[in-house]
């Protein structure tokens, strides 16, 4: 699914990482700087120190009311527009996870108080009164392309005259559940990640991170065009081997990137298969483009990604520098990956891309409008 | 006579996947157990990596190791046989 016009425009976007807003992400990335630390895979159980990014001052252990809240609160403190869901303004709430570590918390310790945090349905309604947003409020989640579809479902809001402006609310927080069953898969252990590395052994690192952004039809000085989504239907957690995926998925942000020079944002976690196909994907459909991805410095912020990385990608388009890839040492994968920061001052836009579980993919153009 | 070990984790495989119609003196040493003959895919691979964990007190530390000790049930003896607890490995 892809368009390769659209009149949409970006308004405003902003994010919160362990870093800070999307300024201070942008300006720690550019210096080289690595959110994830050695935690106890369990929280307060214990278990293997494995590379996560916690909020200052948060732990991993479910609390309730859950102890991310003041972070969403401070960063819904800068949307702009509204009111939000109001009639022509839908919110669309995106996450992997929502707070799924409240029924894990739930199940331990029989808290009623969790119950509500943990599924998207009630989570979504206690945010919806948190942070005083109209009925308009959809909920939408596909692992970690979750941000992108809330943008291509919130601008063809827009495109069809449902919505005069959206707003696309994305956040992810770790609990041990989310980080145990990653865990689980052996991706997430006790090394550091090493995006398009070549390395004998692949390793994520898990961020906490929420975005925003307020799409409108005629307002913004952004251009998002080329939204694509694609989805292999292969496996619960691989690719096809061939990577078909990743390049069915690019096919349809080419013909909005042609005769543009662009960089690419990869999804780069670190792990090595997904990497590799990854890279020849980006590169044989934007050839010549650097290839750069920040899960090294940021860790993986799971369904809010999408969203996280668009405000890195913006404020690296205006301030004319893009970080590189940041991460553990190793041989970079292929040439075309960026290694250190880059200025972004001669392109005319950037492919950002994103992958999930079951052999999901996403992409879009940011462009100056 | 068969190897101890190789008897029993051929015996794990069948239990911890519940292959109703496989007898473990059917697998072949030597066949992939993940996209071979047995349709193993990784979540089954998960599985099973849990229960050798559990019972050999091994610590597979990636999904490159995981793949590495899964390349078949001969690779997975040898393994077992290299880092799994000695007291806990069959007689």
């Amino acid at each position: 699914m892809a368009d390769s016009a659209s009149p949409v425009r970006i308004a405003a976007c902003g994010c919160i990482t362990p870093f800070g807003d999307a300024r201070e992400t942008h300006a720690a990335l550019l210096g080289g700087a690595c959110a994830l630390r050695a935690v106890p895979v369990l929280g307060r159980e214990g278990g293997d120190p494995v590379p996560l990014a916690l909020m200052p001052g948060r732990s991993l252990d479910e609390t309730a009311p859950p102890a991310w809240l003041p972070a969403l609160r401070r960063l819904h403190a800068s949307v702009p527009g509204g009111p939000w869901g109001s009639p022509g303004r839908p919110v669309f709430v995106t996450g992997s996870n929502f707070g799924v570590g409240g029924l894990y918390a739930l199940r331990r310790t029989g808290d009623a108080r969790f119950a509500v945090w943990g599924a998207p349905p009630t989570c979504t309604e206690e945010l919806r009164l948190e942070l005083g947003w109209g009925p308009d409020v959809s909920i939408l989640s596909h692992a970690c392309v979750s941000a992108h579809l809330g943008l291509l479902q919130a601008a063809r809001a827009i495109e069809s005259g449902l919505a005069e402006e959206a707003l696309v609310f994305s956040f992810d927080f770790l609990s041990p559940f989310v980080a145990g069953g990653f865990h689980a898969l052996k991706i997430l252990n006790s090394e550091m990640p090493a995006p398009y590395r070549e390395r004998a052994a692949g390793a994520i690192g898990l961020g906490d991170g929420a975005g925003f952004v307020v799409l409108s039809r005629g307002r913004g000085d952004w251009a998002l065009s080329g939204l694509s989504l694609y989805n292999e239907m292969h496996h619960f957690t691989s690719n096809r081997a061939d990577g078909s995926g990743f390049a069915a998925c690019l096919e349809g942000v080419r013909e909005a990137a042609r005769g543009r020079s662009v960089w690419f944002k990869g999804h780069g976690t670190g792990t090595l298969d997904a990497g590799r196909m990854e890279i020849a994907a980006a590169s044989l459909a934007f050839p010549g483009a650097p290839i750069t991805g920040w899960k090294g410095g940021l860790g993986h912020t799971l369904g809010s990604c999408g969203i996280v990385e668009l405000a890195v990608a913006i404020e690296s388009m205006r301030q004319g520098r893009a970080p590189g890839t940041v991460g553990a040492g190793g041989a970079p994968m292929a040439p075309s990956v960026a290694d250190g920061s880059f200025g972004t001052g001669a392109f005319d836009g950037v492919v950002c891309a994103s992958n999930a579980f079951g052999g999901a993919h996403a992409a879009f153009l940011l462009s100056h409008v | 006579m068969p190897d101890p070990l190789t008897a029993r984790l051929k015996q794990l495989i069948v239990e911890t996947l519940r292959l109703e119609d496989i007898a473990p003196a059917d697998i072949p040493d030597d066949e992939p157990l993940v996209g071979g003959g047995l349709s193993l895919d990784s979540i089954d691979a998960l599985e099973l990596v849990v229960s050798l964990e559990r019972e050999f007190g091994i610590k597979i530390a990636s999904s490159e190791e995981a793949r590495q000790a899964l390349a078949s049930v001969a690779a997975l003896t040898a393994y077992i046989r290299l880092h799994g607890d000695p007291s806990r490995l069959p007689a």
